[in-house]
């Protein structure tokens, strides 16, 4: 059964003119680590809504098309159940604090006291977590005193730990410093090697190469193109939408614009030094080869 | 990155019993508490004159000490005590005219009737907002609310008290970086009043709008961490059942404070 | 003349140190991005040069005046610093309004305001949204506008708060011209940021802060070759500069259009 199939899918919020997804056709399939990719205002944080159904349940606004979730109807869905089928987290980390809890432990405890979770069942779940995530300097801190980078671990650690079968994350990175972001990517590959499905907005494009399975990419409201990861960095269609790609794919078209093509375009920075490495042993002719 | 989690382990294990907050009275029952300290505010207007008023303003200082908290409730209830208690002293004696005033100034001219009057009203006053302090500090709303949530209130209605104190602090937090990306841009906020009036607007509009844009996210995150569940939401953190002692003592506290009123009503005291 | 920190100390309110000892100078028309973890002291340091932040020791001087005497709000003539989130400074409902607050509230003439609103509008490619309410735009948009309402004024010195964060590709672009440009105008440009490739393609020196203070301080060729300097604040390579390392291609080079020639 697939994550989400969407069949001409177009999205208006109420009192504005313009849609923000137009006719989406796309299916995603579960156990995969999805990243949505786009300019500004292409419609990424409007399609993560829509998969949790926050569009058109909570937002309103007119939904055209048929938009299947887990194989019901996105209609069909009781809010409450939809909603612990599939964990969000907000981009904003400031509206991600309940602002009731005395403790980070008691905060990511949250979700799973509003379960009915028995407490022990919810103290060795929070423990986990927290030592996943590496949050053990934080447990004891107020969550109302931390910095948005720290919020935004929180934010995603409470979600984590009521343990939805799909996690969609709206830029989990976004305030985080490099090393964060990169602890955060392993710690989100890590739940994909334990069976999640994983849907994200991200704007590093070297993080999405290297860990995203599949990429869809949106443009004014529209899907550009939506495949696996090399393949998407490497289409026309990207540039021609002005999207950001790898750094080491510009520089691969970078190489090609002087002369000096690669084998084939990479999209991580390993696939760059193989393809590089190699060239450099077979020396300029291995190139010219080809 | 062992050591941090270690801690994780030692810090889960408090929420594995009921809360110790290291202080007998601390320990009571909120609700106990807020009974008790209702009775005790409330009990000087059953007497006349304004011995038994100031008898219980210095209840709470005792109380304080014992409970571990004279070090956050003393500054507060001497500023109370300084601002607020001598304003009201000094308005009411001030303006109670009557026979024999002890000296003039002006149209000010007070009398002896007029200071005890005075002394009881302020008296009075300090009693209760004294009551609301050490509240504050003892038994915290946070733990009240825990108390009212355990014996049946809705998470709902305790969330809004709790949420509401926090957003007054988050509101004040955003207003401060507010009026620095306001003073960034050249807009002065230091000054005379008509600096400062001028000031105002950029200042509001950008903290009241984030705070209306968030709020249908934040009803959504909550919602994602399954607070509308129908299911009967654990507590992680409990309290230890109020003891019986606890219980009398809140009782005999009451019926004291009855008879006070009732013989204070028949004319006895 | 120069901003200059010298041997600056500020605490938290909490009594907890957010620099020590901070020194740095930034010269006109210089473009000096600022790095290092969260927590680093970034944030302080540059509220430090627009007066928003009082030295506990040490000495802060803009054009060789003490920021000591002066409010944040008089040194923002001197010193513009836009913050990361735009929406702490919008407020107004059009985008024209907004930028033309600042000279209006300084009571401006109407030449000099309408000369410098027209400059902003330019540089920040705003033409097209003048009379639409802010919160109508993305946020991308409204990063541009919350600077377009700092260049307005006419500071020789102008802080950027993680500029990139929510940029899509048009917008880098645009940010980038718009550095580019405040440069010929002898206009120093200051960042925080954590996006390196934005540091070494936009930038000339790098500040690399760790635990509230200073760890290196040069050309982004030089910081960036010191793996030492690297580990110690936290921070990465740009990834093809990283790439080139992990093939030991002997170069210095950060920027794209440069390691390009480098490689075999």
């Amino acid at each position: 059964m697939a994550l989400a199939t969407l069949r001409g899918v177009s999205f208006t919020y109420a009192y504005t003119n313009e849609p923000a997804l137009r006719d989406i056709n796309l299916t995603l399939e579960e156990g995969l680590l999805y990243a949505i990719i786009g300019p500004n205002a292409s419609g990424k944080s409007t399609l993560c809504a829509l998969l949790r159904g926050i569009v058109p349940l909570f937002h309103e606004g007119e939904l055209t098309g048929s938009a299947e979730i887990r194989g019901r109807n996105l209609f069909d869905w009781d809010p409450a159940e939809l909603s612990r089928e599939i964990g969000y987290v907000f981009e904003n980390p400031f509206t991600q604090i309940s602002g009731i809890k005395e403790t980070v432990f008691e905060e990511i405890a949250l979700g799973l006291e509003n379960l009915g979770m028995p407490s022990d069942e919810v103290i060795d779940r929070v423990e986990q977590v927290v030592e996943q995530l590496e949050l053990g300097a934080l447990v004891a801190k107020n969550p109302n005193e931390l910095s948005g980078g720290q919020r935004q671990k929180v934010a995603f650690a409470s979600i984590i730990a009521m343990d939805a079968d799909v996690i969609v994350i709206d830029e989990p990175t976004s305030q985080l410093d490099p090393e964060s972001s990169d602890a955060v990517f392993a710690i989100i590959a890590n739940l994909k090697k334990k069976g999640k499905s994983i849907v994200l907005v991200e704007h590093k494009m070297d993080l999405v190469a290297q860990y995203a399975d599949r990429v869809i990419a949106l443009n004014g409201g529209r899907l550009v193109i939506e495949g696996p990861t090399s393949e998407v960095f490497t289409s026309p269609l990207l540039n021609a939408s002005d999207i950001a790609r790898p750094a080491v794919t510009d520089l691969a078209e970078a190489l090609a614009k002087v002369g000096r093509p690669l084998a084939r375009t990479p999209v991580t920075r390993a696939e760059a030094a193989d393809l590089i490495r190699a060239r450099m042993k077979g020396g300029p002719r291995a190139n010219r080869s080809r | 990155m062992s050591s941090e989690s270690g801690n994780s382990v030692a810090f889960g294990n408090r929420f594995r019993t009921h809360v110790d907050r290291g202080n007998p009275i601390r320990n009571m029952d909120p609700i106990v508490v807020f009974i008790v300290l209702v009775a005790i505010a409330i009990a000087p207007i059953a007497f006349p004159g304004f011995v038994a008023a100031a008898i219980v303003c210095l209840v709470y200082p005792v109380i304080a000490l014992f409970a571990g908290v004279a070090r956050e409730f003393l500054p507060t209830y001497l500023r109370l005590f300084l601002v607020v208690g001598l304003v009201l002293f000094v308005l009411r004696a001030a303006f109670i005219e009557g026979k024999d005033p002890l000296f003039r100034l002006g149209n000010i001219a007070p009398t002896w009737a007029g200071m005890e009057e005075g002394a009881r009203f302020a008296l009075l006053v300090m009693a209760i907002s004294g009551a609301v302090t050490l509240f504050f500090n003892v038994a915290t709303v946070r733990y009240l609310m825990l108390a009212l949530e355990l014996r049946g209130v809705t998470p709902r209605a305790t969330y809004v008290i709790l949420a509401s104190f926090q957003s007054i602090i988050d509101l004040g937090r955003h207003a401060r970086t507010v009026l620095e990306a306001q003073q960034s841009r050249g807009i002065e906020t230091q000054g005379n009043i008509i600096v400062r009036a001028r000031a105002f607007f950029p200042i509001l509009a950008p903290v009241f709008l984030a705070a209306i844009n968030q709020t249908e996210e934040r009803a959504i995150s909550l919602d994602a961490r399954a607070f509308n569940s129908n299911v009967s939401h654990t507590h992680l953190v409990t309290l230890r059942p109020a003891r019986p002692r606890e219980i009398v003592f809140a009782v005999v506290v009451v019926a004291a404070v009855l008879v006070a009123f009732i013989g204070s009503a028949l004319g006895w005291l | 003349m120069p901003i200059v920190l010298d041997e600056v100390a500020f605490d938290y309110p909490d009594g907890t140190p957010a620099v020590e000892s901070v020194s740095l100078h930034v010269k006109d028309g210089e473009r000096v991005a600022i790095v290092g973890q969260n927590g680093a002291g970034k944030t302080t340091t540059v509220k430090l040069m627009n007066g928003l932040l009082k030295p506990r020791s040490g000495a802060v001087t803009v054009d060789g005046e003490s920021t000591a005497n002066r409010t944040t709000a008089m040194m923002a003539q001197t010193v513009g610093y836009v913050f990361q989130n735009p929406d702490d400074q919008i407020f107004t409902s059009s985008v024209q309004s907004e930028l033309e607050y600042m000279p209006k509230y300084l009571r401006w003439e109407e030449v000099r305001r309408d000369e410098r609103v027209a400059r902003a509008v330019a540089l920040c490619g705003l033409e097209q949204h003048l009379e639409t309410n802010p919160n109508d735009l993305p946020i991308a948009i409204r990063k541009f506008i919350a600077i377009g309402a700092i260049l307005v004024g006419e500071c020789r010195y102008i802080i950027l708060d993680e500029p990139t964060a929510g940029l899509d590709v048009p917008g880098l672009r645009l940010l980038n011209s718009l550095i580019d440009h405040l440069q010929t105008e002898g206009i120093a440009v200051v960042t925080i940021t954590h996006d390196m490739r934005f540091v070494t393609e936009s930038f000339d020196r790098v500040v690399a802060m760790a635990g509230g203070t200073v760890v290196a301080d040069g050309p982004c060729e030089e910081v960036f070759a010191d793996d030492d300097v690297l580990k110690r604040a936290r921070i990465r390579r740009p990834e093809v500069a990283q790439l080139v390392r992990d093939l030991g291609i002997p170069t210095t080079a950060l920027r794209l259009d440069d390691i390009v020639h480098k490689i075999p």
